[in-house]
């Protein structure tokens, strides 16, 4: 039996709501095949006012035992760093926050908004927002660089806005079952099994990405979408097109671009007019390139790729 | 368009800027902002202005090469450019939507 406490702090649900879609396994297999026992969840928890807080009381006591602390949201700091402006069962969140993760065996951010900050943190922050570990890229945020829960671990980030349902419940079994400790994470604390690919790992259109055949509007069956449309699926790392949506499908398969929300400056740019949906360029060269690839290497293989593409690489292939 | 109004307007396009179609070939678009701006012209035009998207692009007959490029790798030709469809010679970005030459350039290329 594992004791799992689910929170929010400046959050919109999503990934809640990910996380009651989840199948493999599903929310429900944590209780019944899994053992986890769900102390209070924001959507599933019964207790309310008084109960509750005892609860969270009897939690950082050690009254119970608090095996995995989940948080969703992020760590909200406004006013003048006081936190008030995110109130939870009498005092600020924050606080519930630091003292839960002081005695929880693990803590799991879920979602941009836990890992990195998310939509709130975008300049400027007026709710002066942070992940539990990181604010964008820098490390530290809400419970600092050198934070480390009891089983040693620091905080287990899986990003994405949402998090996809499986990458949540799959993360959750693995700790709850005692193999936090084989969980490898990256430099940005995301565990490797989901996060060492790229979204463009398995998309459907890397012969159009290959052979530099662009898609120039959304939804169309042909073409890559890095190249006008502002697809991040190279330089993002997520299964997204290795454990697909709903078991059926991705955006980038589904012809709309990867906005890289898996990544620590998700949403790019701070959402500047123009630069949603469409690649940025440098003198007509994306100002960010695939992953490890330099300009010159770029232009060196776009020209000899447009050379070689097929004639087919030019039409729809995903005809129905 | 089918193949043979391609390959005839193609023809037309080039005897435009064969005879001295003045066009706007600097200052390049380089920047998003650019981008946007001349997108939103081309926007305004009627699909069969031929004319005008040959002069809002900038479009010419040769590649274009930045002045001071050091070692010349970035050719502008609509060869390497995004939009280009090879086979068919044929530029996509929706608003342009021409039969084009490998050899020519405009501002809006990408690659």
């Amino acid at each position: 039996m594992a004791n799992l406490l689910w929170l929010q702090g400046g959050a919109c649900s999503g990934n809640t709501m990910s996380f009651l879609n989840a199948e493999e396994p599903s929310a429900c297999d944590l209780v019944t095949d899994f053992g986890i026992n769900v102390l209070w969840h924001p959507s599933l928890g019964v207790e309310l006012g008084d109960n509750l807080q005892k609860i969270l009381r009897d939690c950082i006591s050690g009254a119970i035992p608090l095996d995995i602390f989940v948080f969703e949201g992020t760590v909200v700091n406004a006013p003048n760093g006081t936190g008030q402006w995110n109130r939870f069962a009498a005092r600020p969140m924050k606080e519930w926050v630091r003292e839960l993760s002081d005695v929880a065996q693990y803590v799991v951010a879920i979602g941009d908004c836990a890992t990195w900050g998310g939509i709130p943190a975008t300049a400027p922050n007026p709710s002066d927002s942070q992940g539990l570990q990181f604010l964008k890229r820098n490390h530290g945020g809400a419970l600092g660089k050198e934070f480390r829960s009891k089983a040693g671990l620091p905080v287990i980030n899986i990003p994405g806005c949402p998090a996809h349902p499986d990458w949540i419940t799959q993360i959750v079994v693995a700790v709850a079952t005692g193999r936090g400790a084989e969980v490898a994470l990256d430099d940005f604390q995301r565990p490797k099994t989901f996060f060492q690919s790229f979204t463009q790992t398995g998309c459907t259109r890397n012969m159009h990405f290959a052979y530099k055949v662009s898609a120039t509007e959304f939804g169309q069956r042909k073409g890559c979408l890095y190249y006008d449309l502002g697809c991040r699926g190279p330089m993002t790392h997520s299964p997204c097109n290795r454990i697909l949506w709903n078991r059926q499908s991705s955006k980038t398969r589904s012809g709309m671009p990867c906005l890289g929300c898996t990544e620590p400056e998700f949403p790019f740019f701070d959402l500047a007019p123009g630069t949603v949906f469409k690649t940025q360029t440098v003198m007509g060269v994306p100002k960010d390139l695939p992953l490890g690839v330099d300009k010159k290497g770029y232009i060196a293989l776009t020209g000899a790729a447009k050379n070689a593409a097929p004639a087919w690489a030019e039409e729809d292939i995903f005809v129905v | 368009m089918v193949q043979m109004e391609q390959d005839a307007l193609r023809k037309h396009l080039r005897t435009l800027l064969e005879e001295g179609l003045q066009t706007e070939v600097e200052p390049r678009a380089y920047t998003s902002e650019d981008i946007n701006h001349l997108v939103h012209r081309l926007q305004s035009l009627r699909p069969d202005d031929y004319e005008g998207k040959l002069q809002i692009a900038g479009f010419q007959l040769d590649p274009y090469r930045p002045p001071g490029e050091v070692g010349g790798d970035i050719v502008q030709s609509c060869e390497t450019c995004m939009y280009y469809v090879v086979h068919r010679q044929y530029c996509e970005l929706p608003e342009l939507a021409i039969p084009v030459e490998k050899d020519w350039s405009c501002r809006l290329w990408r690659i």
